[in-house]
């Protein structure tokens, strides 16, 4: 062992990745359930409201993500059900609700072109997204990374 | 410089499903009675310049029925990730490979420059 002479353990470059990760069958499918949720409600909303239903139905998806993906356990309902959650990228703690803000705002700028900053996990070495790179955050497996309560 | 700084290592799992979704809603667009449904490109609806996908949607869907010079014409690329969506999905055992950490991004390059000159941005 190198630490038994005194040698310090190198830490593993930043572009390679340093755990486990949610794969993308995992985050495709609790995306999906979370679009469902919100766009059932959303749907009922503008039925009951039109135009005022929409701009709330809008502001529901974003407190869901903030609520959800800022909570300690870094869960929305689709990546509870996954078994998957976000957390912070250099710690592994919660990334907290002001970065789940700029994450919510990276995922509109990950869709605009033709959702490339989605895809862009499948070849990153951290496996994040750009909305991930903004926030500083990863989605990792709770096999890996418990979750102490829900939402926490 | 090691050699494992300079490679990247793409995990074939995950382009395997991203490839059979793909290969999925391009058979359902295929088998579409007259106008299949599509969303056009956000980036380029708003700002009129395509984005380095510009033009998968009808490449791979063009690719699935056999319309190879259309699909070329969309976006090349399409005809190749359908190619290596096929080959992963008939091999499952293939987990990861490693390939030169510049790869996706002389990629999207390359794509991106075949959609500016196809709409005669460059």
């Amino acid at each position: 062992m190198s630490d038994a002479y005194g040698v310090p353990p190198q830490a593993p470059p930043a572009e390679q990745r340093t755990g486990p990760r949610a794969t993308f069958g995992q985050r495709l499918v609790a995306a999906i359930i979370d679009g469902v949720i919100v766009g059932v409600v959303n749907v009922i909303l503008f039925g009951a409201l039109k135009t005022a239903g929409s701009g709330l139905g809008s502001l529901l998806g974003l407190a869901y993500a903030i609520y959800f993906e800022g909570s300690p356990s870094g869960q929305t309902i689709g990546k509870r059900a996954m078994s998957i959650r976000i957390v912070d990228a250099d710690n592994g703690g919660p990334i907290g609700y002001g970065r789940a803000f700029v994450r919510y705002i990276g995922k509109i700028i990950s869709a605009i072109p033709c959702a490339l900053g989605y895809l862009w996990m499948l070849w990153d070495p951290n496996k994040q997204t750009w909305h991930d790179k903004m926030a500083t955050s990863v989605v990792v497996p709770t096999s890996a990374y418990p979750v102490a309560a829900w939402p926490g | 410089m090691t050699a494992s700084s300079r490679s990247l290592t793409l995990d074939l799992h995950d382009i395997r499903v991203a490839g059979g979704v793909m290969l999925g809603a391009a058979a359902v667009r295929a088998a579409w009675p007259g106008h299949a449904p599509g969303l056009p490109c956000p980036l380029r609806t708003l700002t009129g310049v395509p984005c380095p996908l510009c033009g998968m949607t009808t490449s791979v869907t063009a690719t699935v029925r056999g319309h190879l010079g259309s699909a070329v014409a969309a976006n090349p690329a399409g005809l190749l990730f359908v190619a290596a969506s096929v080959a992963l999905l008939v091999s499952p055992r293939l987990k990861a490979v490693d390939v030169p950490r510049w790869l996706p991004y002389v990629a999207l390059t390359l794509m991106w420059m075949w959609e500016l000159l196809r709409f005669g941005i460059l």
